[in-house]
């Protein structure tokens, strides 16, 4: 099909010569015959067209402030500056702000306790019921604080396994669900053969979750070291727990991660992985760098940062963030204690037949 | 996976959220779409009062309000917001009207309102009368200098149905118990001696009706 003939299919607003610097001379090849690339590419020029109408808009602003200004308004000034015995009533919403501020780093802790914000599977009376039972699980297990990222230590009740406990270490490479539906997956490599187990954390069957080093990485999904030489999933399963100071930030491990040369299970690239050092020098074709490219338009970084709606559909509101976090942190901080307790009472007896 | 975002702590919005977005068929895709509600939203910070068609208004109207949001929450000096005021608002010079004049205004707002008002306007007559589309709305940010609009027409509540009919009915003896002649009877009501209309004399208690007949037997009847 010629060019021609491919612009006249698409709206030709992107074409005009004047939106269009000499930058693009370079990207043509990959972008010429699809303009809405093209377009994304370009940064309208729109100083000159705000230089033009600022003007113009000004003096409408001055309009509506000189319409603004009601008697009401002029009261109100007066009042303020004449009456400095009037005492300053604080709305609401400082004190709302300083609730929000002393919850929100909850929701890095404790982020399975924030529902689903799929609206159409919303249910508050489901979500509480869920809530308590929680707690209640958490009462028995200390579940410690992890991210994807951290090396852990799961022990699980297996029948069929002597001494009725089964053992896995690994590095935490994904965590998700809602509620008691929350899980997390471990990877480790077992005799060269690379091992994910997933578990759920509120699963009663778990006996034991214990953190072996806390740290954090550069992505929330390392689903990519299947793909990377197993160098990187390999830990030693007698690793010992290396404590650190608990008021101290959690650490976040830089290590870039070298992938191996494709075929790969997942195209990597056109993700949004930061972990990955020489993803980008694997793409070597015409086609794959304009896919690319347009994934980065389509799933990109601005519809992603700009677009408000689709975060606030992805979102839990701060507000009933803070009201879910002030319902459990009395219940959370009661647990901790019990816990404590239990470990330092603890003594095991075994169970005596009786004849 | 499936938990919700972290990244970003945004405030409730008072309006009805639909779960999906309209994609109105944009050849360019998401950001196409964000484009086109750019100029609406700008547009609505610019003039504080536009008429438009009905689904694009409806899908812009979340996007001003959640952008007054974030500049009421974070302010002027926080960078995202300022990228997010240079994205949204493609007039520069709107940028310190957004700051300066709408946050101000929005600062003490009632909890539960909407910054905007969106309401139907009288729409252009289609051949077929069911086209969606050409159904016109205005949309306004609240607090604006312009003399009021007249509240939505024709949402009047059907009195007819039995349940209004009910409400309705409940409604008068509230209004009616609550005046001071009604108040003074009840008090005047409670004040009364309890009399037991239900109970008959000799008909509860088994010993007295024993009495009642030997009575009965013992006094004949007699004419003088």
């Amino acid at each position: 099909m010629s060019f021609v003939k491919r612009l006249t299919l698409l709206s030709t607003q992107h074409l005009r010569r004047e939106n269009l610097p000499l930058l693009i001379k370079g990207n043509e090849r990959y972008f010429g015959f699809c303009p809405a690339l093209l377009q994304r590419f370009v940064e309208p020029d729109r100083e000159n067209v705000a230089n033009i109408k600022r003007k113009q808009i000004e003096e409408q602003n001055k309009v509506l402030e000189i319409q603004r200004k009601s008697e009401l308004d002029n009261a109100k000034a007066q009042v303020s500056t004449s009456d400095v015995s009037v005492p300053v009533i604080k709305s609401e919403k400082t004190g709302y702000n300083e609730l929000e501020e002393s919850f929100s780093p909850f929701r890095y802790v404790y982020p399975e306790f924030l529902p689903d914000p799929k609206l159409e599977w919303r249910n508050r009376i489901r979500e509480k019921m869920e809530r308590i039972d929680m707690l209640k699980r958490r009462s028995n297990i200390e579940i410690p604080e992890f991210y994807v990222g951290t090396i852990m230590k799961v022990s699980v009740s297996d029948k069929y396994a002597i001494g009725k406990t089964n053992e896995f270490l690994g590095i935490c490479i994904e965590r998700g669900g809602c509620g008691l539906r929350a899980f997390f997956t471990l990877r480790n490599v077992i005799d060269g053969q690379g091992v994910e187990i997933r578990y759920e954390m509120y699963n009663p069957i778990i006996q034991s979750i214990q953190v072996i080093r806390l740290e954090k990485r550069l992505d929330e999904c390392l689903r990519y070291l299947r793909d990377c030489p197993l160098e990187y999933s390999t830990f030693p399963m007698n690793m010992q727990p290396e404590l650190k100071n608990p008021d101290a930030l959690v650490p976040i491990n830089t290590t870039l991660v070298r992938i191996k040369p494709k075929p790969w299970t997942v195209k990597w690239h056109l993700l949004d992985y930061r972990g990955i050092e020489n993803l980008y020098d694997q793409i070597s074709e015409k086609w794959e760098y304009k896919r690319w490219a347009a994934a980065r338009i389509c799933k990109g970084s601005d519809s992603n940062e700009f677009d408000l709606m689709k975060i606030y559909r992805e979102t839990i509101p701060a507000d009933e963030q803070t009201q879910i976090f002030s319902e459990i942190s009395p219940e959370l901080a009661k647990l901790t204690q019990t816990l404590k307790k239990q470990k330092r009472k603890r003594t095991f007896t075994k169970p005596q037949k009786s004849v | 996976m499936n938990q919700s975002r972290l990244t970003h702590l945004i405030s409730t919005l008072p309006l009805k959220v639909r779960p999906k977005h309209r994609k109105f068929g944009n050849i360019e895709g998401l950001f196409g779409r964000l484009k086109m509600l750019r100029k609406t939203v700008t547009a609505l910070v610019r003039y504080e009062r536009i008429e438009l068609n009905r689904f694009r208004a409806d899908e812009a109207r979340p996007y001003a309000e959640r952008l007054i949001s974030e500049a009421l929450r974070y302010g002027d000096t926080h960078q995202p917001t300022m990228k997010l005021a240079n994205f949204w608002l493609e007039d520069q010079s709107l940028i310190p009207k957004l700051f300066k004049v709408l946050s101000p205004r929005y600062q003490e707002w009632p909890a539960g309102l909407p910054y905007t008002r969106m309401l139907r306007a009288p729409s252009s007559a289609s051949p077929d009368g069911s086209y969606e589309s050409y159904e016109r709305t205005v949309i306004e940010l609240r607090g604006n200098p312009y003399p009021p609009l007249p509240g939505p027409v024709n949402t009047s509540v059907n009195p007819g149905l039995i349940h209004n009919v009910l409400l309705e009915e409940a409604r008068k003896d509230y209004y009616n118990s609550q005046s001071k002649i009604t108040q003074q009877a009840e008090q005047e009501i409670n004040a009364l001696p309890e009399i037991d209309n239900a109970h008959i004399d000799n008909v509860d208690d088994p010993v007295q009706i024993e009495e009642a007949q030997e009575v009965v037997t013992t006094t004949p009847m007699t004419k003088g």
